[in-house]
């Protein structure tokens, strides 16, 4: 996998050719990623997505992430682990995709 | 023609590879946010998953979305679309929707920012002075 190349200094962070962050920070993926992301899915070609439903999908998406993260270390926690490893992922994970 | 198919598969493989590289390297710095805070490490496994995980749920959001709008009987799809999909957990939908309201409310300001500049603009064309630079917020 790339890195984040010579972009990094800069405002724009780039992966493999995709902005993944941007002025922000990194408040969740970049808006272009989730475009893209998005659009590899849908049926319909002329599916679109308005800017304000963009940024609110990938507050959506950052959430997950953060979700699954906090409650692995929750879980690992509980077990006095010292990491967060796939067990203890695999634990929390049937509750996640039901709340989502 | 099998091979012109062949090559348009293959493209769209790398291009999904390329996505998820760039998920990944997001996923990666968002459970790097998380870990310095709870002060507890993550295995390259767990990211690995997490990050499959998002991508796959991606797929699922993105085609719940698109039915959603065709229902409406829209081609475009919507905030009220990304509210239902976070339906299932009540204290999920209270957050998605506040953050709807909010950023509604800084597009709004963006946009009447935007007019007043452009107003600016005009009432100074005459003068070529350089008074009306508007600094930006940072």
């Amino acid at each position: 996998m790339e890195g984040a190349g010579a972009g990094a200094g800069f405002r724009k962070v780039r992966c493999c050719d995709l902005p993944v962050a941007d002025a922000g920070g990194l408040a969740g993926c970049s808006q272009e990623l989730v475009s893209r992301l998005l659009h590899l899915h849908f049926k319909d070609d002329k599916t679109k997505v308005s800017g304000d439903a963009l940024q609110l999908t990938a507050e959506l998406l950052k959430i997950f992430v953060v979700e699954a993260a906090v409650r692995g270390v929750r879980q690992a926690q509980a077990e006095d682990a010292l990491r967060v490893d796939v067990e203890q992922l695999e634990k929390v994970l049937p509750q996640l995709l039901l709340d989502f | 023609m099998e091979e012109e198919a062949e090559t348009q598969e293959q493209q769209r493989f790398s291009y999904q590879q390329r996505l998820k590289a760039a998920v990944h390297y997001t996923v990666g710095c968002l459970c790097e946010e998380v870990a310095l805070d709870k002060e507890m490490q993550f295995s390259k496994q767990t990211i690995a998953a997490i990050s499959e995980l998002t991508f796959r749920q991606c797929e699922n959001f993105a085609k719940d979305l698109e039915t959603f709008a065709r229902h409406a009987k829209r081609t475009t799809i919507n905030t009220e679309d990304v509210k239902l999909l976070a339906r299932r957990s009540n204290s999920l939908l209270k957050y998605i929707t506040d953050k709807s309201e909010e950023i509604a409310q800084i597009n709004l300001e963006r946009k009447a920012q935007k007019k007043k500049k452009s107003e600016d603009g005009s009432k100074n064309s005459r003068e070529p002075a350089e008074a009306g630079v508007v600094g930006s917020e940072n």
